[in-house]
C-alpha cells in the first residue's frame, strides 16, 4: 500500500512538472524565443466540463551575464492559487541557464515546495566531457539529505525546461501529419524520451485571440506518467513565435489543461 | 427499495456538501443531480406505498444547502494568486547562485 502510495507520488509529482513544463532534439538557432518573453498561464482541473482552476504557471525569459558570457535564464514558476494553498500549497521553481542562440543548457535548477514536501536539484552541464554533476537536497522531518553524483549523458541531452522552450524552436515546417520528433532530457537524474508528434494544423480561439495552431501529441518513450494514445496535447502557434496556447493531459479522472492567459516580450 | 435510495441520495447529498464547501466545489454539480434523482424516485416509492418522507426531505434540503453554496461560489469567487513574496525571493536568490556557480561552467559560445 505503502509503496503504491509513493509510486503515485512520485508519478503525480512528474506529472505535475510536466504540466508546468509543458509546452526537443536537434540543437539549431533560436528562432522563436525572445529574451524578455513572458507568457502566463492557468492550469485547471476539468471532469466533464466543469473547469477548476487551480495553479498560475509563469514561462519567463531573461538575459544573464557572466564573466565570460551573456545567457538566457529560462524560468518557470508555479502557483497555486489562494483558495487552494490551505489545501495543497504549490511553489515551484524551475530554471535553466542555456546558450542564448542554441538554447543548450548549462545549469537546471528546479526547486519545488509541493505542501510538506521540498526537494532542490542542480544539474551542471559538461557537454564537452558528457557528464552532468547533479546535486540533490531534499528537506525531511528526520533531517536534510544531500546527494551528490555525476551523471553520463548522451548527446544532445537536455533538462526538462529547455526541452520545452527546444520543442518550441523546432520548425514544424518540414513535418508531415503524423511525423514524430524525440528529444531527450534528464529527470531525477535519469535520461526520459519525449516524443512529438505532428497531428494537424487547426486554428483555436484563446486568450491571444484566433489562432492558427500546430496540433502536437506529447509521449514519454520510457515512462509511464503520460498515458493514453494521443491523450496528452500541445498546440503551439503556427507562426514564428510558436507560443504554446493550450495544453491537455490525461489523468485517472477528468483531465488537465494549460491555458495561455497572456504573452507578452515576444520575440517577433 | 425506499431505503437504498434513501441511502444513495443520503450519500450524495452528503458528499455535495462537502465538496461544496472545498474549492473543487465545481465537480459539487455531479453529486448533487445524483442526490436529487435518487431523492425523487425515493419520494415517488414512499408516495406509492404511503410510507414517511421525513428523511427524503433531509436529503433535498441538504442537497438545495449544497446547491446553493456551490452556484454561489461559481458565480462570485474569483481567482488570484495568493502570497509569492517568499518564491520572488528564491527566484532572486536563484539567479545571484546561478551566477557564481555559471563563472565555475566552462561555455562555449
Amino acid at each position: 500500500m505503502f509503496v503504491i502510495k509513493n509510486k503515485l507520488i512520485s508519478m503525480f509529482r512528474k506529472l505535475i512538472a510536466l504540466i508546468i513544463l509543458a509546452p526537443v532534439l536537434g540543437i539549431s538557432q533560436n528562432t522563436a524565443i525572445g529574451t524578455q518573453e513572458k507568457l502566463a498561464f492557468s492550469a485547471s482541473y476539468n471532469l466533464s466540463g466543469l473547469l477548476t482552476e487551480i495553479a498560475q504557471v509563469i514561462m519567463e525569459t531573461s538575459e544573464v551575464k557572466t564573466s565570460s558570457a551573456t545567457l538566457l535564464r529560462l524560468k518557470c514558476s508555479a502557483t497555486t492559487y489562494s483558495n487552494f494553498d490551505s489545501y495543497f500549497k504549490i511553489r515551484d521553481l524551475y530554471e535553466s541557464y542555456v546558450n542564448p542562440n542554441s538554447l543548450t543548457p548549462y545549469l537546471y535548477k528546479r526547486d519545488i515546495n509541493e505542501g510538506t514536501y521540498n526537494k532542490f536539484e542542480q544539474y551542471k552541464f559538461n557537454h564537452k566531457t558528457k557528464n552532468v554533476e547533479s546535486i540533490l537536497r531534499k528537506k525531511k522531518r528526520s533531517g536534510n539529505i544531500e546527494e551528490k553524483k555525476t551523471v553520463k549523458i548522451a548527446d544532445n541531452t537536455l533538462d526538462i525546461v529547455s526541452t520545452i522552450y527546444q520543442i518550441r524552436n523546432f520548425d514544424y515546417k518540414i513535418l508531415k501529419p503524423g511525423a514524430t520528433k524525440k528529444f531527450t532530457f534528464l529527470f531525477d537524474n535519469e535520461p526520459l524520451t519525449i516524443i512529438i508528434k505532428y497531428l494537424s494544423k487547426e486554428t483555436l480561439s484563446t486568450n491571444l485571440g484566433k489562432k492558427e495552431c500546430y496540433k502536437l501529441a506529447i509521449s514519454l518513450g520510457n515512462s509511464s506518467v503520460l498515458k493514453g494514445n494521443n491523450d496528452n496535447l500541445l498546440w503551439l502557434t503556427a507562426d514564428t513565435n510558436k507560443i504554446p496556447v493550450y495544453a491537455k493531459f490525461k489523468i485517472a479522472v477528468g483531465s488537465g489543461e494549460l491555458k495561455i492567459k497572456s504573452a507578452t516580450g515576444l520575440k517577433h | 427499495m425506499r431505503t437504498l435510495f434513501v441511502v444513495l441520495g443520503f450519500i450524495a447529498s452528503i458528499l455535495s456538501v462537502i465538496l461544496a464547501v472545498t474549492p473543487l466545489f465545481k465537480i459539487a454539480f455531479i453529486p448533487s443531480i445524483a442526490a436529487l434523482v435518487f431523492g425523487l424516485i425515493a419520494l415517488y416509492v414512499s408516495r406509492q406505498k404511503q410510507l414517511p418522507k421525513k428523511s427524503i426531505q433531509l436529503v433535498f434540503l441538504l442537497t438545495i444547502i449544497a446547491l446553493s453554496l456551490t452556484t454561489y461560489k461559481s458565480i462570485f469567487s474569483t481567482v488570484e494568486v495568493g502570497d509569492t513574496e517568499e518564491l520572488i525571493q528564491k527566484e532572486n536568490e536563484s539567479e545571484q547562485e546561478a551566477i557564481e556557480t555559471l563563472e565555475d561552467i566552462e561555455i562555449d559560445e
